[in-house]
């Protein structure tokens, strides 16, 4: 059970490493896919919700270091 | 060779050309920032699955590998890859510089030797031959995508306009051009290495961050279903838009971070005041 909670969080700290990007690009990713394919939303809105979210991401875990100092 | 077959050329050429300067960025800053050894490890195996696929699939290729599938998941890990080393870098600009102790001591080092013009490290990294790997691999298919599908319509417009017989082959011409583009892309990269070496590090990161995010979110989008407008050239428009975004985070995170260590300057003033005067 250890090594896998260790292999896991060894993955987790690889790919992502924050909590606030993994979910803000996974939000980003899966939010575009419905919107193209489900809502058939027009694309330059996919296109700004899409980045919109990945750069949110960044801004958000950015304010949570400045708050932690 | 007559017009018909030089345009096959140029077209693959063109085409290619774009492929190869995007995986190479990729295999170039990774060479500059890691080292070169797991840059050329990532993109050798790379070179290699791409082999075995096109041995195993030849021309069906185009209906068997799922082209979509594959960017979805090179852009997402692209995109979490490139986000980390921005936020790094930036909180490094910004003068918040210490994340985790260990790394930031490790980091150091590594800037350490490179100052003194020491190779960082020989060992291989595994961020560095994953991100070169899937880069290479990407746009790898994509190239093989290119000379299938330019080599195929050139077959079908060369039997209907030579005689039988005297046909040249569309997918050797097509390969002509993609290898004079992997040859002239590679040239150039080789030329911009050096110069590239003499970059700081934070800077190297910070340009990393930016380019995996590009590269991340433009293929992550083509991914899902995006058409982005004028295609390959939106890569510039989401570079430029990336780097402005960075650099405002930075000035926005710079009078926080001078305030916090001003604060922590007086924090450590007041007990030795109080010791003197008490």
């Amino acid at each position: 059970m250890n090594r896998i909670v260790s292999a896991a969080k060894a993955t987790y700290y690889f790919f992502a490493g924050d909590a606030i990007i993994l979910s803000a690009v996974l939000l980003a990713f899966v939010l575009g896919f419905v919107l193209v394919h489900v809502a058939h939303a027009p694309n330059p809105l996919v296109a700004v919700v899409f980045i919109a979210l990945i750069v949110g991401g960044l801004v958000l875990t950015l304010s949570r270091e400045l708050l932690a100092h | 060779m007559s017009t018909q077959l030089w345009a096959v050329v140029i077209a693959a050429f063109l085409a290619s050309a774009v492929e190869f300067v995007e995986a190479f960025t990729i295999v170039l800053v990774v060479g500059v920032t890691i080292n070169w050894r797991s840059a050329l490890a990532g993109g050798a195996a790379a070179v290699a699955a791409l082999a075995v696929i096109v041995a195993v699939f030849g021309t069906a290729l185009v209906a068997f590998v799922p082209i979509e599938a594959l960017r979805l998941v090179v852009g997402l890990l692209l995109v979490l890859f490139g986000l980390k080393w921005l936020k790094k870098a930036i909180l490094r600009y910004a003068g918040l510089k210490a994340i985790h102790d260990e790394e930031a001591i490790y980091e150091e080092q590594l800037a350490e030797m490179r100052k003194r013009g020491e190779h960082p490290t020989a060992q291989l990294d595994p961020f560095g031959v994953v991100t070169s790997f899937k880069s290479v691999l990407l746009e790898g298919l994509e190239v093989a995508f290119i000379v299938i599908t330019f080599g195929l319509q050139a077959n079908d417009s060369l039997h209907t306009s030579t005689a039988r017989g005297a046909q040249p082959n569309g997918i050797l011409l097509a390969t002509l051009g993609a290898a004079a583009a992997c040859v002239l892309v590679v040239g150039v990269g080789a030329l911009v290495r050096a110069p590239l070496a003499r970059i700081p590090e934070n800077t190297l990161k910070f340009i990393v961050g930016v380019m995996l995010t590009t590269f991340g979110t433009f293929w992550g989008g083509e991914g899902i279903g995006l058409t982005w407008w004028n295609n390959d050239v939106f890569l510039l428009v989401l570079v430029a838009f990336n780097l402005a975004v960075a650099g405002a985070l930075i000035l926005w995170l710079r009078p926080h971070a001078r305030r916090i260590a001003k604060e922590s300057a007086q924090e450590l003033e007041q007990p030795l005041q109080t010791e003197v005067l008490g």
